[in-house]
């Protein structure tokens, strides 16, 4: 691992600003037509997410309506209470999984390379797959509502409502599989935030230095990686229940439906404040830039942002209070929930000292910032009192809960979010938006939203439940109905006329000068619109405020007197720098437009439909499809003719990353292991839950796993692991003496591996479908049994790429990549084999 | 103020068939003095939780009223100094002085308050919900199992003397004294609710969860299935009334098996009602002394309910009748099959029979 120290790189290069701008676009620029499906650029792909995030946020509003306008008076039944409960499903699951992380997601990827003196995400082709797995997850959920089969269980799907015996046909099989495939884009958008923040940011920006939205962005990331396996593990096991018959919920079984609550929560909770925090993240930008200060407490607010962090993922069973949970744990989740509010209020107030101390100007996106204020401030306090228990066991499953809920997802997303698109618009369009139609957006849709739901919080104290098609009159709950109803009319007339403004200002908006709110921000140091490339040369930036450093900025950076402001070498480049203090240690070489994304997320969407019409044949072939393509993605990869197979660079710059052994694909994988393990950790969380506190579960007194066969699979996985790690090791210095041999067999051992595996699960004669306990084992050694698999191809395919030429000791970073997967994979068998057939044997039943 | 039953259905707008054939005029204008009264009455309400007629329910509206004060201030607060930063003069600090400004503010705007307050809230507010709980107590309360179905009320009283009564869609209750709910659910996950005596608890398949209730004075409440449960969640309602000990002695001892089997089978003129009901309902349904289905709710008593389809109809003659005819228009998707092989006198005198089951 290199660190180079420099000072501004000498341009070498002198070529005239537009040359170098022509010779840049060459490289990065966006095709047409046709081509254009294949943009792997961030800027691009950032506002594909924004743009499909709001039309599904268009659709989600108008499930709203509908509700609404059923509920406006009682005894409506224009829609009938199966279809009712489809909207209502639909509605929290088109806003929560298809608008409100996505938009935000968009954001950051649009916004972070540009915060951090980058040029692209760190994974561009994998940013392209998670849009695509987006879009076409997003269509397929979508689509079921137009053939009136959408999941009609609750936007939770609590089993057993949820399972095959209560809600036959399709519509929970559309919510478990298309969401599952839309998280798929959650997850690579969070594996590659963290990444490129860490690994990307611009020479000298130190990790304390960088701006606080990166932060924010990155506790999100984080968050992601971990807070979504959990569901992911649990919509595979009740589509397996509802397939497959695996009675994992089912208590009849041995399964128990609690443990749904448990995975879905496990998930929810972060969830809600991964929607929160990038929200928070706008406001900490916005506030020092509208009150001409730097925000005063920079440190507390890293603080509050990693507590909250934390802290979220402790405070899942707040949900659950009323399903019998011990009362002991009750209080820890109770006070728990309550402890959240402490950074929350730090931010709060952190954000109150800064215009205390500043000249705050009370401009349109500062207007949604106060909106923000006086919504999620009521919101978050409500949740405070929600936390207390006996509270908690009134009002939970009632109206006050959904005003609860909707005061901080549109106070604490919605708001920031709007005031974040006024403050970028310039930025995005190179216009300014218009004042008077945004102050009456903003006043119809805050007017709008009180009405709405400040009186639901008393519809709830009146007894009115939650997902009720109608209600009956007298109850006190007409009139609080009806002024909600109406509410909701104003509200989507001051949304529409947000929208309508933004979509105007494209048009006619007044012509932006350069940054136009006289932002510190990086990112304005852009072309309005950006480039595609971002800036036409690299910075040294060691400073938070970098344009109230240096005003002049925007234009050394467009005269290419920094950093990186060559493009003769035709490879798309930009800087990868230590984590901690951002010293340059490579150049990172990307890929440009490519197919494969979007091959693969077609596969993909192949195999969700083949699933859910239960075509299994097909859905075998597809995902063999999908397999083939992937691998073929990462074929062209480090020293392949397709990316920078010469690996050349200026004298005086550090070396290619793929010509190291801590590039940003180590730390990708290493990221993406940290996911795995959540999803692993859930799995045992499921298996331990179970074992303990399921109803009706059976244990044999026998365990039917060979232990035998067991430890001679982790033997043989082990001896492969360890040989990889001597390849590795010998590699770092420079040795490839004999490296194609080792790794085909090490892949042989894999293969091997996996074959001594599948007949330990063959000859335990599981019962899946009779027995929870069968059913969970099964999962586990499948899990092993891929995990084994994927090891094995990818060291493979090493072998291969050794005598193509693509790895070696000129190129040797690849194989340290598949290495971090075999440790993962050994500790995961060993663990398998201690927890499924060791304790059992222990401990007994 | 103490309500009967029927009272209190009948001022309500509860699907009976006298309501079906109403004009339209005549409906909506007893929806505004419906409106008016209600208005009048602000908090009250059947499932009001602002309106507790027990201690445990009362103890959550106080800690409701302090909360809603505090946040308010909390909120107005906030809001007013946010709004004044906009206004303010400006003044000079060195930065010194703006780090001490700040630190001010953070530290007691961001952990001070919130942790008083927190620190607060759970000392006053967590032994409000002891009540609640089934702890033990000197002399053992009451048990009630209440079991949710799809889209009924399985209610069973295992301490009654003589044996186990068995009902369904209604619920007596002894008044001023504390009773446990024993609950589970037969299928999905419902939930138990009575908002007026305290919180819901959640009826799980495979568990039985506890909660601790108690009524201070003979009442009707209403209640409801408080977790999602499927089609018909919105048409799962009981009521619940609380009664003197005596009369809840009195209304258990009436339905043991012995006086229910004489009450079903000593009528002679019922007795093709009896034939068809062995043909066509039996399988499904309980009625003492003559069959022991299980499927849907127990009839041994139904004649003395007070409504119908968990808590949907008012029980008044012909009722009966009426939903065997109209029940998947009134309740669509209820899991009784529909009755098109049935003809309609015999429906009719199938419902003639069954309201006579009155103990």
């Amino acid at each position: 691992m290199t660190t180079i120290d420099r000072d501004v790189s000498p341009p070498g290069d002198q070529r005239h600003p537009d040359q170098l701008h022509s010779d840049l676009n060459e490289i990065w620029g966006n095709p047409r037509g046709l081509k254009a499906l294949t943009i792997v650029n961030h800027t691009t792909l950032g506002l594909r997410f924004m743009i499909t995030g709001m039309v599904f946020f268009l659709i989600g509003g108008m499930l709203a309506m509908l509700v609404r306008t059923q509920l406006a008076l009682p005894d409506q039944d224009f829609m009938t209470p199966d279809i009712y409960n489809q909207v209502t499903t639909m509605h929290g699951t088109v806003m929560m999984f298809l608008f409100a992380i996505p938009i935000l997601e968009g954001l950051a990827i649009y916004m972070i390379p540009k915060m951090i003196g980058a040029r692209d995400l760190v994974c561009p082709r994998l940013t392209s797959l998670g849009y695509w797995c987006y879009l076409f997850g997003g269509i397929i959920i979508t689509f079921s509502l137009i053939i009136e089969m959408a999941p009609n269980s609750g936007w939770f799907m609590y089993t057993p409502l949820s399972s095959s015996e209560y809600s036959p046909g399709l519509g929970s099989d559309f919510w478990l599989l298309g969401i599952t495939f839309v998280e798929i884009s959650a997850l690579s958008a969070g594996v590659e935030l963290v990444v490129s923040i860490l690994r990307t940011r611009t020479q000298g920006m130190a990790l304390h230095k960088m701006p606080l939205f990166a932060w924010y962005i990155l506790a999100m990331a984080m968050m992601i990686v971990l807070g979504f396996p959990p569901l992911i593990l649990g919509s595979i096991l009740l589509e397996l229940e509802r397939a497959a018959g695996m009675p994992f919920f089912d208590v009849a079984g041995g399964g128990d439906p609690i443990l749904w609550q448990h995975l879905f929560w496990l998930f929810g909770h972060p969830e809600v404040y991964i929607i929160f925090l990038p929200a928070a993240g706008i406001v900490s930008t916005l506030i020092p830039v509208f009150a001409g200060r730097p925000i005063v407490g920079y440190g507390w607010v890293v603080f509050a942002i990693i507590t909250t962090g934390f802290i979220s993922f402790g405070l899942w069973v707040h949900h659950m209070f009323t399903v019998g949970i011990p009362q002991l744990a009750q209080a820890f989740f109770s006070a728990a929930s309550m402890l959240v509010a402490v950074p929350t209020a730090i931010q709060v107030f952190v954000w109150l000292a800064t215009l205390w101390l500043g000249k705050p100007k009370m401009k349109l996106p500062m207007l949604w910032i106060v909106g923000f204020l006086v919504i999620f401030v009521c919101g978050g306090l409500t949740g405070v009192m929600l936390a207390l228990v006996p509270f908690n066991w009134q009002v939970h499953d009632t109206h006050f809960v959904v005003a609860h809920m909707h005061y901080v997802l549109v106070g604490g997303m919605f708001f920031p979010l709007i005031a974040g698109l006024y403050y970028w618009l310039p930025l995005f369009s190179g216009r300014m938006p218009s004042e008077t139609l945004g102050k009456w957006g903003f006043w119809l849709t805050f007017i709008g939203f009180n009405t709405t739901f400040l009186i639901m919080h008393w519809t709830g104290l009146l007894g009115m439940p939650r997902r009720v098609y109608s209600y009956e009159p007298g109850m006190g709950w007409d009139i609080t109905n009806l002024i909600s109803s109406v509410g909701g009319f104003i509200m989507s007339a001051g949304i529409a006329m947000v929208l309508l403004d933004m979509a105007l200002h494209f048009r006619f908006g007044k012509p932006a000068k350069t940054n136009p709110w006289h932002s510190d921000g990086l990112e304005w140091a852009n072309r309005m619109p950006p480039s595609a490339y971002n800036f036409v040369s690299l910075p040294n930036i060691e400073t938070r405020h970098p344009l109230w450093d240096d005003p002049e900025l925007p234009r050394t950076i467009a005269e290419g007197q920094h950093g990186l402001a060559v493009a003769t070498h035709g490879r798309r480049e930009m800087w990868g720098t230590d984590p901690l203090t951002g010293k340059v240690r490579e150049i990172i070489h990307l890929p440009g437009n490519s197919w494969w994304p979007l091959f693969a997320a077609m596969a993909l969407a192949v195999v969700c439909l083949s699933l859910l019409t239960r075509l299994y044949p097909l859905a075998a072939i597809a995902v063999v499809i999908a397999v083939l393509f992937l691998l073929r993605w990462s074929w062209e990869n480090g020293a392949h003719p397709k990316a920078a197979p010469d690996a050349q660079v200026a004298p005086g710059d550090p070396p290619l990353h793929s010509r190291t052994m801590d590039g940003p694909g180590l730390w990708a994988m290493s990221i993406t292991m940290l996911a795995n393990g959540s999803f692993f950790l859930s799995y045992l969380f499921g298996w331990f839950y179970l074992w303990t506190v399921s109803p009706g579960w059976r244990m044999p007194d026998e365990s039917p796993l060979s232990l035998v066969g067991l430890l001679v699979a982790g033997g043989v996985l082990t001896l492969g692991a360890g040989i990889l790690e001597k390849q590795v090791h010998g590699l770092r210095q420079k040795r490839d003496a004999g490296l194609a041999i080792g790794m085909f067999g090490i892949s042989a051992l894999g293969f091997v591996q996996v074959g001594i595996t599948l007949w330990v699960l063959l000859s335990a004669e599981l019962a899946v479908t009779e027995s929870s306990h069968d059913a969970i084992i099964m999962v586990g050694l499948a899990y092993a049994l891929l995990h084994g698999g994927l090891g094995a191809v990818l060291a493979l395919l090493q072998g291969l790429r050794v005598g193509f030429g693509y790895v070696g000791a000129h190129a040797p970073f690849e194989p340290a990549v598949v290495a971090q997967l075999w440790r993962y994979n050994v500790a995961t068998f060993w663990i398998i084999v201690g927890a499924l057939a060791v304790l059992p044997r222990v401990i007994g039943s | 103020m103490r309500l009967s039953v029927q009272h209190l259905i009948s001022t309500r707008r509860l699907i009976s068939i006298q309501r079906l054939t109403q004009p339209w005029v005549n409906r909506l204008g007893i929806q505004l003095v419906l409106l008016a009264t209600l208005m009048l009455s602000g908090c009250a309400g059947d499932k009001s939780i602002l309106d507790p007629a027990g201690q445990a329910a009362r103890d959550v509206v106080m800690i409701w009223w302090v909360m809603l004060g505090f946040g308010t201030v909390v909120l107005v607060m906030v809001t007013v100094l946010w709004l004044f930063t906009f206004k303010r003069k400006e003044v000079t600090r060195t930065p010194a002085e703006e780090r001490r400004v700040a630190r001010r503010w953070i530290i007691g705007g961001g952990i001070l308050l919130p942790v008083a307050s927190i620190t607060a809230l759970l000392a006053f507010g967590v032994p409000t919900g002891q009540r609640m709980l089934t702890l033990p107590l000197g002399e053992p309360p009451e048990v009630i199992e209440v079991i949710g179905h799809q889209w009924w009320w399985e209610v069973r009283y295992p301490g009654a003397e003589g044996g186990e009564v068995v009902t369904s869609n209604q619920l007596i209750m002894p008044a001023g004294e504390p009773v446990d709910f024993h609950v589970t659910g037969a299928d999905v996950i419902h939930a138990f609710w009575v908002p007026r005596l305290g919180g819901k608890i959640d009826m799980v398949p495979g568990r039985v969860n506890k909660i601790r209730l108690e009524a201070d004075e003979p009442a009707v409440f209403g209640a409801q299935c408080a977790e999602f449960c499927g089609a018909q969640h919105t048409q799962m309602q009981l009521y619940v009334e609380a009664v003197e000990r005596d009369e809840y002695d009195a209304w258990l001892a009436a339905r043991q098996e012995n006086p229910l089997s004489s009450l079903a089978t000593n009528d002679q003129q019922h007795e093709p009602a009896r034939e068809a009901f062995m043909n066509h309902c039996a399988s499904c349904h309980r009625v003492a002394g003559l069959s022991n289905g299980d499927e849907g709710p127990d009839l041994s008593d139904l004649g003395s309910r007070t409504s119908l389809g968990a808590g949907i109809m008012a029980m008044e003659e012909g009722a009966v009748t009426h939903w065997l005819q109209h029940h998947q228009q009134l309740k669509p998707g209820n899991k009784m099959p529909p009755h098109d092989d049935i003809d309609t006198a015999t429906l009719a005198s199938l419902g003639a029979w069954l309201e006579t089951l009155t103990p």
